[in-house]
């Protein structure tokens, strides 16, 4: 049972809410579509399941980085979509900056070491 | 912040915010499903941990353990009714005794702004009064910059109103009282500065309501009418509310303006002796000031008085602040009675808890099904624990409530049996509530999580939990009937036994003579004829004169170090008379001669601790060489002025002619002396008009005096007997626990042949020695804090044999039949049911 909530191999912990609002970026997405497009964009190696995804969506949208919507998917059924708000671009960028930063001192090292 | 808002919103919408989060999933599920995935994990469960992210899942445990612990209780209501009931009186007793705390000392005054009003008292390291001369009130009322008022109150001797055969007590007070205070009038209007400062107005008074209601009927028409206060005419002007709050619980039945006090009382210097310390009084600080800058500032006015009349401020002196927007000024001492009853009360509350917690113990045995399988179904050891703290404060909060509708009850009761104050109510305050939660907490920490921690370890079958807890209860009860048996000796005592001196047909005749301007001569005059006429009364036997007479107004204590231990001595100023008047024994020496200088006769403990294995006589006495006396006697301890007091002691000097204006008169009678007051009066009455003696019949003051202790021997047996039978109920449910689950044990042995008494012992042995450990504690417990008890046990030791053994006796009496009744049931069995059993 605890296996399927794991994420799929190399999704590094805590990166999850970030690939979030880095896809949410670009206009608003249903849960199962934020999935898909962070599945799709990582050449199939990342894949985010339903018991993750949805604490994390919870968690994002108690600490207002999205909100969600009601809107249509496209197999016709009403579903909520989430939108990121300014809080969540901040949030972004913040972690963004942090991720650079961290990537680039892995770098560092790994090229001098 | 905005992130508690939408927590909130989540916690609100959470129905709908579930349902949307559910339809999320479940076309996550369908999209999942179409591109041909179909490894779903459990769906309530994803979604459950999905919900943890708003925070408020232990919100929603709560509820659950809630629901489930009310229907816990619900179901065996017999236990629930019994737990309640327990914890009532075990939380009551606290609230009662908080309640009276909080209106004695917590709750404000409803006066004007009571957070500011102060008592100030002269002290200096080895003195002190609780009344300064009017002249250093003027001073520091002129002086003083941090005192924004200073109020002062003159108590006098009860005053004769028209030709009333009972007299109406009297203070004298400053104009500016009642306007500090903010007191409205019920009828007319009261004390104002700016009209009744005046010594050249005419004479006014205000009554009290309670005075006006006796006295008048209520009658409305009494403002304006004049009355007689000790043959003097003054105006009535005006009426004090019903629910007076005054300072110090002082309510006088009539009010007079203190500048007035030279018409009524003729003669008297009072007003401008700087010697007599007779005005008690009170301030107000001035808005931003601490009590401490107000002391420095007093203290500095005190020094520039000291220049002005050296003789009359003691060296060091200051004033002590106290804070006094409330009922009492608590004093070091009261804090000390306090305690102790806080101490006596919350051994209640342990014995309530430890009974209650040893019943959910026994109870456990009987839920392990239940909990097994709720083991069994997944919960872990956290969230039994949880629910079965959370059943606790269930009770708790029912023992609570009941708690508090007994305590308030019982103080409802307790306040109009003392006479307090009209504006005093026992509804609770928020202090009072706030006190009966903390109680609740307190309670339910220390009956349910013993019993809590042992069931969720499984371990509900160790019987030293259960042992503990009886031990701890009957270590409690013990202390606590060990003090009552020490109340009731001592109230015993204090009525059968002799007190040292004869009371029974003493009378004292106090014409307060200094107060009406008497000089020395003068005084002498009066009381030679007046001791004189009383001689030739028929069935006097004896008259005398004493400065400060047994069980008088006013008490002088000082105290030395002997041998590094302080011994606490009362000084008194007697004619030589005194000793036989008051049938005290001069057991070495003799009496004084009159007027006589340089001598001091001693009471026997004192003598044998200030000089031990040595004739007191001839020894000297006194701090510097001039004056320094020499014992001439040693008389029998006679605590005149410490009643409960066994560890007093007395020192008698020789009354000087300057000692006479105060002196009373002191008369022994062969029989009762209820006749002799009217005489008394009539013959004061005809050396001196202007006076009105005060005239008390000892024998009355003696019973007020022991019915205090009296009160609180009952209360506290009271108390210990609630406990002893909280302990008791407590006692049965275990021993009839323990029985019905060794029954079969019983039974086999029964019917193997064991005798009687055997099977008693065996079912009984486990309790032995929690109750002999109990009685052993409880035992010492009380010999070591019974020490503060001596000042109030009329001589009785606080080691006091028969009452330890009278409280232990009591106690394992109950405890035995506690124990015999429900273990009877084994030796009754039905053998062969029993056994067929299963």
């Amino acid at each position: 049972m605890p296996m399927s909530y794991m994420p799929k191999a190399g999704m590094p912990s805590g990166a999850l809410p970030m690939l979030i609002l880095r896809v949410l970026q670009s206009g608003t997405l249903h849960g199962y579509a934020i999935a898909q497009r962070i599945h799709v964009l990582s050449s199939e190696v990342l894949g985010v399941e339903e018991g993750l995804l949805y604490p994390t969506l919870q968690k994002m949208l108690v600490k207002g980085w999205v909100t969600a919507e009601w809107g249509i998917s496209e197999t016709n059924r009403k579903v909520r979509f989430y939108r990121l708000t300014p809080d969540g671009r901040k949030r972004l960028k913040a972690e963004l900056s942090d991720y650079d930063r961290v990537t680039q001192a892995i770098q560092n090292i790994l090229r001098t070491a | 912040m905005g992130e508690l808002f939408r927590r909130l919103r989540y916690l609100i919408h959470r129905r709908r915010l579930d349902a949307e989060l559910e339809n999320d999933m479940a076309f996550h599920r369908e999209m999942a499903a179409r591109a041909g995935r179909s490894n779903f994990g459990n769906t309530l469960r994803m979604r459950e941990q999905a919900r943890e992210a708003w925070g408020w899942t232990w919100l929603d445990r709560l509820g659950q353990d809630l629901r489930y612990g009310v229907r816990i209780l619900a179901r065996s209501p017999g236990f629930t009714i019994m737990a309640v009931l327990v914890l009532a009186i075990g939380i009551g007793v606290n609230v009662a005794a908080f309640t009276v705390f909080d209106v004695v000392a917590l709750e404000p005054l409803p006066v004007r702004n009571p957070g500011s009003l102060v008592r100030l008292e002269r002290r200096s390291p080895n003195a002190y009064t609780d009344g300064a001369p009017y002249t250093s009130l003027l001073f520091y009322q002129k002086n003083a910059k941090t005192l924004s008022a200073v109020m002062g109150v003159l108590g006098v001797p009860p005053m004769q109103v028209n030709d009333d055969i009972q007299q109406a007590s009297a203070s004298f007070i400053t104009p500016n009282y009642f306007t500090e205070l903010g007191t409205p009038a019920a009828a007319g209007r009261l004390f104002d500065p700016t009209r009744d400062g005046d010594p050249a107005s005419a004479p006014s008074v205000v009554i009290s309501y309670g005075f006006w209601q006796r006295r008048f009927g209520g009658d409305a028409s009494v403002v304006g009418r004049i009355i007689h206060i000790d043959r003097k005419p003054a105006t009535v002007i005006g009426v004090t509310p019903y629910a007076f709050a005054s300072l110090g619980g002082q309510r006088p039945d009539i009010w007079i303006p203190m500048i007035q006090q030279p018409y009524f009382v003729e003669g008297s210097h009072t007003l401008t002796d700087p010697g007599d310390s007779a005005v008690r009084m009170w301030g107000r600080l001035a808005p931003d000031i601490s009590a401490k800058t107000a002391g420095q500032e007093l203290r500095a006015l005190t020094d520039q008085l000291r220049r002005q009349n050296p003789k009359d401020i003691w060296d060091n002196e200051y004033i002590q602040i106290s804070p006094c927007g409330h009922m009492q000024v608590m004093q070091p001492e009261m804090y000390q009675v306090a305690a102790m009853v806080a101490v006596l009360t919350l051994l209640i509350l342990a014995v309530a808890c430890a009974n209650l917690g040893g019943l959910m113990l026994a109870r456990a045995v009987t839920r392990e099904r239940e909990i097994g399988i709720r083991v069994a179904i997944g919960a872990n050891r956290g969230r039994i624990f949880r629910q079965l703290c959370t059943e606790s404060l269930l009770l708790a909060m029912l023992g609570a409530l009941a708690g508090l509708a007994l305590g308030s009850a019982v103080t409802q009761i307790a306040l109009t049996k003392m006479d307090t104050p009209k504006w005093v109510t026992a509804a609770p305050d928020w202090r009072v509530l706030l006190f009966t939660v903390a109680v609740m907490f307190a309670a339910a920490i220390f009956f349910g999580l013993m019993p809590a921690l042992q069931i969720a370890r499984h371990r509900q079958h160790k019987t030293i939990a259960r042992q503990i807890l009886v031990g701890a209860q009957i270590a409690a009860s013990c202390v606590l009937m060990i003090v009552a048996g020490l109340l009731v000796r001592a109230t015993q005592h204090a009525l059968y036994t002799d007190p040292g001196f004869g009371y029974r047909q003493m009378l004292s005749i106090d014409p307060h003579l200094g107060r009406h301007g008497y000089a020395p001569a003068a005084a002498r005059a009066y009381f030679d004829q007046m001791q004189a006429r009383l001689r030739a009364t028929p069935g006097v036997l004896s008259v005398s004169l004493v400065k400060l007479p047994p069980l008088g107004h006013v008490v002088d204590r000082e105290t030395t170090d002997i041998a590094g231990h302080k011994v606490l001595i009362y000084p008194n100023w007697v004619e030589p008379g005194f000793f036989q008047t008051m049938n005290i024994p001069i057991l070495l020496g003799r009496t004084f001669y009159p007027r006589e200088k340089n001598a001091v006769i001693v009471s026997q403990s004192f003598a044998r601790q200030q000089w031990p294995n040595q004739n007191p006589i001839g020894q000297r006495l006194g701090d510097d060489d001039a004056s320094k006396s020499i014992v001439v006697g040693v008389a029998g301890n006679a605590h005149i002025n410490a009643l409960s007091d066994d560890d007093a002691t007395e020192q008698y000097w020789s009354a000087q002619p300057d000692d006479i204006p105060d002196m009373v008169v002191l008369a022994r009678t062969a029989g009762t002396p209820d006749s002799l007051p009217p005489i008394a009066k009539s013959i004061s009455e005809s050396l001196d008009p202007k006076i009105f003696p005060e005239i008390r019949q000892l024998k009355l003051l003696y019973h007020d005096n022991i019915s205090g202790i009296e009160k609180a021997a009952m209360a506290v047996s009271l108390i210990g007997l609630v406990a002893v039978l909280v302990a008791g109920i407590g006692i049965i449910g275990l021993v009839s626990f323990t029985v019905s689950q060794r029954m079969k044990e019983i039974a086999i042995r029964i019917a193997l042949g064991a005798r009687r008494g055997q099977v008693l012992s065996a079912v009984l042995r486990q309790f032995s020695w929690p109750v002999a450990l109990g009685l052993v504690a409880g035992t010492a417990i009380a010999a070591a804090a019974s020490r503060v008890l001596r000042i109030a046990l009329y001589g009785i030791s606080n080691l006091d044999p028969f009452s330890y053994a009278g409280a232990i006796c009591v106690l394992v009496a109950i405890i035995a039949i506690a124990a015999l009744l429900p273990a009877r049931r084994a030796l009754r069995v039905d053998l062969a049911k029993i056994l067929h059993y299963e």
